[in-house]
């Protein structure tokens, strides 16, 4: 049997995306540290705040909110790329392009279960999916390298 | 003794898998398993709030590090933002910025956590050393085949596509 925690699309697209785009962030910051050596530090003197505010929202420990996410880019030479595209959903792929998401984002299919909710005989609870358009948005956060 | 397979296919089960629930076109190519003494604290996790009052809550963490570990991407860019770390005799812990989750791996890609708590009570508490003794005594006594882990602290013996580049 297979579990699946409780969560709604709604949250889970939003959770999703702000991982995202922090590893991002970090990513870029390993790239760039790898390449030239640029550090935390760096960073953080670069756009004016203390070295522990950059950490503290790079680690998860802070909000990273939207203009950080620029600064940090720029302090880095780099800009970060946004865009909201609609998914392909097809058969045979793990969400299925059920209407009944949309009209309910809680229903459920294929054989798991919710962890909390009894396990309901004959109504295959559990997955729960995520509007294409924030699928959309995870799969293409990336901050692109800008001319050297 | 059986296979994680058969554990978590008997009756009842004596191994959980979690559901990661993957996009469309995402391959689950790590998996993690559960002890059904965890569900009761996954079953929590919707009611747990953020020590850090981060947007993301602890069950949002938990949901992208699912994501994140079972579509195989990679696990970390700098060894300062490790979500993976070696305590001690083959137990791990999966971190987030609020949860620690603390397993073994019975084979290269296959977690099974064995218990999960708030990073604040682990550090706070100093639990570390005793999550790893109690997770290694459910392991030990797991009717799992030999051998029942992976042993060493090297990450890259547990999973693929560990770090960057």
């Amino acid at each position: 049997m297979s579990l699946q925690i409780t969560i709604s699309p709604k949250e889970r697209a939003a959770g999703r995306f702000v991982e995202r785009v922090r590893r991002a962030v970090q990513k870029a910051l390993a790239e760039e540290h790898a390449k030239s050596g640029l550090t935390q530090s760096d960073i953080a003197r670069a756009i004016g705040v203390n070295r522990s505010v950059v950490s503290r929202e790079i680690r998860g420990h802070k909000d990273l909110t939207l203009s950080r996410v620029a600064e940090i880019a720029w302090a880095l030479g780099r800009r970060p790329a946004f865009d909201m595209v609609p998914t392909a959903v097809a058969p045979g792929v793990n969400v299925p392009p059920l209407v009944a998401a949309a009209v309910n984002p809680l229903s459920a299919h294929s054989g798991s279960q919710q962890a909390g909710l009894p396990a309901r005989p004959g109504l295959s609870p559990a997955r729960s999916h995520l509007p294409d358009e924030l699928k959309a948005i995870l799969n293409n956060i990336t901050v692109i390298g800008s001319a050297a | 003794m059986a296979t994680v397979l058969e554990l978590a296919t008997a009756q009842p089960p004596a191994l959980l898998k979690l559901d990661p629930a993957l996009e469309a076109r995402e391959q689950e190519w790590r998996t993690i398993y559960i002890l059904p003494r965890v569900e009761p604290r996954i079953a929590a996790l919707s009611t747990w709030q953020s020590h850090w009052k981060v947007e993301q809550s602890p069950v949002q963490q938990m949901d992208a590090l699912l994501e994140i570990f079972c579509s195989g991407e990679t696990l970390t860019f700098d060894h300062r933002f490790k979500p993976l770390n070696h305590l001690s005799d083959g137990i791990w812990e999966l971190k987030t910025p609020d949860l620690r989750f603390f397993g073994w791996f019975p084979y290269k890609d296959c977690f099974i956590g064995g218990a999960l708590d708030t990073a604040f009570n682990v550090k706070n508490h100093d639990l570390y050393r005793g999550y790893a003794r109690e997770v290694a005594y459910h392991r030990q006594h797991l009717d799992l085949n030999e051998p029942k882990f992976i042993p060493g602290e090297d990450p890259k013996n547990v999973v693929t596509n560990y770090d960057f580049p």
